[in-house]
């Protein structure tokens, strides 16, 4: 366990959340994007728990045969930013040089009313996970004004 | 009877086992959006109470988290955001008090001595 684990977990968080926030933008970005017949696959970002099982610190002190720290979590990584298996939706659009015979457009199944949602609730973690590291420095500064 | 009593040893060590609580919070916030994720929390009065009850040292008390699994939501995560940041808030809060508390008794140790603190 270091100083800062609080810090660098919510520092995770935020990267996590931040990456979320940029795939939810690429995707109301590329709303109908229909890249000459394969239209644009939404991306949804996968997310994984960090252990602090395999740290080297904690590898070295249970080969040492001490107790390891155990308890010290390690935060949360984007672990793969990966298609949103959806089908495309076709829309009529006879004018469009895209369009197939009957004319229609292949065109990305993509909702603004959920990407939206979507953007609300990552932006709301990044606050909270603001918060949790405001709360961990006041704690550090605390710390610190005990060597006052 | 050494320097520090044991009320000063005991409240250091609520400090570290506060500080270990906060970085499990901080944790749990940040995976408020992990597939399958169950929240732990440090439940480091009760580990310190217990230990201090059973006439062990402070100093000696190790505190680790537990998982807390919770009514989960439809992806398995075990999170509430707005619980976790409540906890968050009155565990440093918490803190502070340690500190502040801490840091008057040292303050009289110092007194009782006769020192003066420099800048």
């Amino acid at each position: 366990m270091s100083f800062f684990d609080a810090i660098n977990i919510s520092a995770s968080g935020l990267t996590a959340e931040r990456t979320e926030m940029d795939v939810t933008a690429e995707n109301l970005a590329n709303a109908s994007s229909t890249n000459n017949g394969t239209p644009y696959q939404p991306q949804a970002v996968d997310l994984q728990s960090v252990g602090s099982g395999n740290s080297f610190e904690n590898e070295l002190v249970s080969a040492m045969g001490g107790s390891s720290q155990s308890g010290t979590p390690g935060g949360v990584e984007v672990s793969g930013i990966v298609s949103e298996n959806v089908p495309a939706q076709l829309v009529y659009d006879p004018g469009n040089p895209q369009a197939n015979k009957q004319g229609y457009v292949k065109e990305p199944n993509i909702q603004p009313v959920t990407e939206m949602t979507n953007m609300i609730q990552e932006s709301n973690s990044y606050q909270a996970d603001v918060t949790a590291m405001e709360t961990s420095k006041q704690m550090y500064s605390d710390t610190l004004e005990l060597l006052k | 009877m050494s320097l520090l009593d044991n009320t000063q040893l005991a409240l250091e060590s609520a400090m570290s086992g506060s500080m270990l609580q906060q970085s499990v919070l901080a944790n749990n916030l940040a995976n408020a959006d992990t597939p399958g994720f169950e929240p732990s929390n440090v439940n480091f009065q009760q580990t310190l109470a217990n230990a201090m009850s059973d006439g062990q040292s402070p100093t000696s008390v190790q505190y680790t988290s537990t998982v807390e699994p919770q009514t989960t939501s439809a992806n398995g995560n075990g999170v509430d955001p707005d619980m976790t940041d409540a906890q968050i808030a009155e565990n440093g809060l918490l803190y502070q008090d340690l500190v502040q508390i801490a840091a008057t008794r040292e303050g009289i140790l110092e007194t009782a001595m006769n020192t003066t603190t420099s800048a």
